[in-house]
């Protein structure tokens, strides 16, 4: 079996405050700090729906994608928060397939118009950093000391620019 | 309600007040209530005697909410004109409405016999005579009606129905072939006819006549009478079966093909080609599915049938299907094996192998290719958890749970089976917790919330159980208990009252028990409607099904347990009646419990309130029905209840149903026992007894009444008179022989059952009674910890609070001692221990272990 099986299903699922727990149960398995109550308010915001979702696969909660809109001066960026996959999930294209979708959302999203999506990658993450230049990302530049409380410290800042579908 | 004549002079109105009481005939019938009383007291203004508008005035002021006042004058009129049918009429409505059954009926009678071709009352009076289930009255009742209106088609199938339920299937045969011969002109496929015939069917069914019943089946499917598809193919292959003949064979495989999942086909199937090997069914079997592939059903009965390699060979490919989809109900599904231990043990094998051909790690993870998806694994490990659970290895199942945690901890089902595996090894608070991170995953999941809420019930934290379910009850209600009883949740009320009941608050357990007996009250008067209706709409088939289910009503095991439980209570407080004087001069109220009780009253103030409204709005034409609306509760915390003067004869009334509905069930005959002997019914104490010892004469509470009851017998201050006193004397001594020494009797039990838990308890609660010592009877449960004594986790428990109940010094000493003993479980830590283990099952975070701040 391949992870093309008509068996395996991936689908996604909104946000909501029912099911922030699994939400908050994911990522304190798949990151290394703990998220701030401030972040799980933001998620919630209608505006964000089609950008944090969470990733099921064979209708098991395996993985979660979250954005938020950030506006500077006249342009809107998109801001990648978190991205994970559970590990015995992943080399799936769970991950590739959650990043389509929040990428799709935001080429067709009007008001406003979204022109570009960022994120922070760790710089000891290679593997993160190939995965997302495999989606078109491009590193800008180095955010130093980003993380405070894990090292390394610094984080590449990656991006790819949106256009509208 | 049509006039007679010959009216007798108190009841003849003038012409003028004769129209205008047939005006308020009509605005009654029209529900103008506002109209129809003032028409009313027009007339009793000039004749303020005239029984039958008084009647009429006060059903109609009953309808509009003004009740006391409307039954009061109803009475009134009866008693100044009681040859009435109109009086006896209004008067029997109201009691129906007071869901007074019985004396509805007497009512309907007395009118009848001054009306008696009234189809009102006869129809309401055939009503009446069913719920009541008096099927020879039924009979005649029906007779009258179908002779005063032969025309309505109803009337001969309600006759036939009223034979039928009476026991007379002959005649009820030869009143629907009457009435067959009746119709002319029936379209294709009405639905009434096709009721009516396959009720018919059903009918010859029931006399034996198969050859008829397949006869006349075959004629009306193939005349297109018949509308159920399915009924038609399910009773040919039936009444096929049932003749021996050729054709069932075939008629059993078309059912297949029409429903391949539906087990009871293969069955019929299998039946009727005389199969009773497992070679052969196995054969047969393995043909369909190979022609069926989607079907389980074959699949599964395989499993039944085979053995050996045969049933590993089966087994394994059917798991690892059901692994593969994720069925989350496969373990249920798949437990009915294990009564075959040599199955089990097969199982416990596969599981060992696929969970191995399956683990992550198994062959070397290269990004491209996959042997398997990784759900299979989880619910692997999801399966195997429940098997080792369903066999106490609580340690092992959950090391396996713990494995699939790490490898999901997004899958409620995991955090489910965790709780249910402390829950069983005795850690009720870390179950509590276990469900609660469960719930938290998902809260808009009920089952979730229900889950949850039950645990916590179960680890006695009946405040907090309640929080969790008030995030679905209606908001507005007084208590989420209140909305959920009148929802008649018998999950929650058994589970609520079990909690209250174990934490020594019986006055709050008993009203608890008491709303299911309620709820069981209700849904007996629930079928009242149908009587009319499936007879109107010739729902025939459905309708008798529902009267059988409702005769055995009272076996559901929520009613049994709430009866037992009860009248246990009940016995108490009769037994020592200042258990409800302390219980009701605690003052026990929590601080959540005064909340709660301060809510409820100002709920109940706000119903009064709208009501006495309801009452100064006299103009209000609103029709409130017959129905007395539930009154105000004032004994919200069962404390009158509880020190009600006839505890005894409510527990008899309780138990009452069980006696002929669950006559399996040793439990019903010891309460039944316990009641009848304390209300001095000798007969029917020693026949409870007899019962008991029939069913399993080596019980251990059996044991303790055998010891009981000669020693009431002894104690009796005269003989009973004849016949009682002899014939109670004669059952004791079939019992338990005379010779015997009460001491005796109990030491050879004791050594009949050395290492049960549960019969060292009944020997030490015996000796207890014959006076033994103290130190004896703590001796004597001790051995319940002795090296050959089986421990089981509520006997254990059993025993603690009976030390404790005697006062006993060495209390503290068993609890440590069980504490010891029983891995896992937290019933025999310390209160202080206790608490800490309730702070930690509430207050379920789910988050770091390491408290890290995100900087973005």
């Amino acid at each position: 079996m391949s992870s093309a099986t008509p068996n395996s299903r991936v689908s996604f699922a909104s946000l909501s405050s029912n099911n922030l727990g699994t939400v908050r149960k994911l990522n304190s398995v798949l990151f290394p700090i703990k998220y701030s109550e401030k972040f799980y308010n933001d998620i919630l915001n209608p505006d964000y729906e089609e950008f944090c979702k969470l990733v099921y696969y064979n209708d098991v909660p395996v993985g979660t994608i979250c954005c938020r809109l950030e506006t500077k001066g006249d342009q809107t960026h998109l801001y990648l928060m978190t991205m994970g996959i559970l590990a015995p999930y992943r080399s799936r294209k769970l991950g590739s397939e959650s990043l389509d979708l929040v990428l799709r959302a935001a080429s067709s999203h009007h008001q406003p118009k979204i022109d570009k999506i960022y994120l922070h990658v760790q710089i000891s993450n290679g593997d993160a950093k190939r995965f997302y230049e495999r989606h078109g990302f491009q590193e800008v530049g180095i955010h130093e000391d980003y993380y405070k409380k894990i090292a390394p410290h610094d984080a590449w800042i990656l991006e790819k620019a949106i256009s509208a579908a | 309600m049509s006039r007679v004549l010959g009216i007798p002079p108190k009841r003849a109105l003038p012409l003028k007040e004769a129209s205008l009481f047939k005006e308020v005939l009509t605005m009654y019938e029209a529900r103008q209530l506002k109209k129809g009383l003032k028409t009313a007291d027009q007339i009793l203004k000039k004749f303020p005697e005239h029984g039958e508008t008084m009647c009429m005035k006060g059903l109609i002021l009953t309808h509009m909410g003004r009740r006391e006042e409307g039954i009061d004058l109803v009475k009134k009129g009866v008693r100044l004109d009681l040859t009435s049918h109109i009086c006896w009429h209004v008067f029997g409505l109201i009691q129906k409405g007071e869901k007074n059954y019985e004396e509805a009926l007497k009512s309907y009678i007395q009118a009848l016999r001054f009306d008696k071709e009234n189809l009102n009352i006869l129809r309401d009076a055939a009503h009446l005579q069913t719920q009541l289930r008096l099927y020879d009255g039924l009979v005649e009742t029906r007779h009258i009606l179908l002779r005063l209106r032969p025309t309505v088609r109803q009337n001969w199938v309600s006759l036939a129905v009223a034979y039928h339920l009476s026991g007379n299937l002959l005649e009820a045969k030869k009143v629907l072939e009457q009435y067959e011969r009746t119709l002319k002109n029936v379209p294709d496929y009405d639905t009434e006819h096709s009721e009516t015939t396959m009720y018919h069917v059903r009918l010859l069914e029931e006399l034996g006549e198969f050859t008829e019943a397949l006869s006349l089946l075959d004629v009306s499917s193939k005349s297109r009478v018949i509308v159920d598809k399915t009924a038609i193919m399910e009773a040919r292959a039936r009444l096929l079966s049932k003749l021996k003949s050729d054709e069932s064979e075939h008629a059993w495989r078309v059912l297949i093909d029409h429903n391949p999942d539906c087990t009871s086909y293969y069955h019929g199937y299998l039946a009727s080609q005389g199969i009773d090997s497992d070679e052969a069914s196995l054969a047969i079997l393995r043909d369909i599915s190979s022609q069926i592939p989607r079907a389980n059903a074959p699949r599964r009965l395989a499993l039944s049938f085979a053995s050996g390699d045969r049933f590993k060979e089966l087994a394994k490919p059917y798991l690892l299907s059901g692994f593969t989809k994720g069925i989350p109900s496969l373990f249920a599904d798949i437990k009915l094996l294990y009564k075959d231990q040599a199955k089990l043990s097969q199982i416990q094998a596969l599981l060992e192998e696929i969970r191995a051909e399956n683990a992550p790690d198994s062959a070397a993870p290269s990004s491209s290719t996959f042997t398997s998806q990784p759900t299979t694994y989880l619910w692997i490990l999801y399966f195997q958890a429940q098997h080792f659970s369903y066999l106490s290895q609580f340690r092992r199942a959950l090391e396996i749970l713990d494995e699939a945690l790490k490898h999901t901890p997004t899958l409620p089902e995991l955090y489910t089976c965790r709780a249910r595996v402390l829950k069983r090894a005795g850690d009720l608070f870390g179950a509590a917790r276990s469900v609660e991170e469960a719930r938290l995953l998902d809260g808009q999941d009920r089952f979730l919330n229900t889950k949850s809420a039950k645990y916590r019930l179960r680890a006695g934290l009946v405040d907090e159980a309640s929080a969790l379910l008030g995030l679905f009850t209606k908001k507005d209600a007084t208590s989420p208990g209140a909305d959920l009883e009148d929802m008649q949740s018998l999950l929650y009320l058994i589970e609520e009252a079990d909690a209250q009941n174990r934490s020594g608050k019986i006055n709050l357990a008993l009203k608890k028990y008491i709303a299911i007996q309620k709820v069981f009250d209700e849904v007996e008067d629930d079928q009242y409607d149908f009587h009319g209706y499936s007879m109107r709409k010739f729902t025939i088939n459905i309708y008798l099904n529902l009267l059988a289910w409702e005769d055995r009503l009272r076996s559901h095991l929520a009613y049994v347990k709430a009866a037992i439980s009860a009248s246990r209570i009940f016995v108490a407080v009769h037994d020592d009646p200042s258990i409800a004087a302390s219980l009701a001069s605690s003052g026990q109220l929590t601080d959540a419990e005064k909340k709660a009780k301060k809510k409820a009253k100002k709920a109940a103030q706000k119903v009064q309130d709208d009501s006495k409204k309801g009452n100064s709005q006299q103009s209000s034409n609103e029709d409130k029905g017959l129905e007395p609306t539930a009154p105000k509760d004032d004994d919200v915390d069962g404390i009158k209840l509880l020190g009600c003067s006839d505890p005894l004869e409510r527990a008899a009334k309780f138990l009452h149903p069980l006696t002929t509905l669950a006559p399996q069930n040793i439990e019903v005959w010891i309460a039944v026992y316990d009641v009848a002997i304390r209300r001095k019914k000798l007969l029917q104490a020693a026949k409870a007894l007899k019962h008991a010892c029939s069913i399993d004469v080596e019980n251990p509470e059996l044991h303790i009444r055998l010891v009981h009851v000669r020693r009431t017998a002894s104690a009796l201050p005269q003989e009973p008179p004849v016949p009682i006193g002899p014939l109670f004397k004669e059952s004791l001594l079939e019992l338990l022989p005379e010779e015997v020494s009460l001491e005796t009797f109990n030491s050879q039990y004791l050594q009949r059952h050395p290492s049960s838990q549960q019969a060292i308890l009944a020997a030490a609660k015996v000796s207890q009674m014959l006076q033994a010592p103290l130190q004896e009877v703590e001796n004597t449960l001790f051995a319940a910890l002795g090296p050959d004594a089986k421990l089981d986790l509520e006997s254990s428990q059993a025993i603690l609070s009976y030390l404790k109940s005697l006062g006993s010094q060495r209390a503290e000493e068993f609890r440590l001692t069980c504490d010891g003993k029983f891995d896992l479980s937290t019933v025999f830590k310390s209160p202080e221990e206790q608490a800490l283990l309730v702070k930690q099952a509430l207050s379920v975070v789910i988050g770091y272990p390491d408290e890290v701040e995100a900087e973005a």
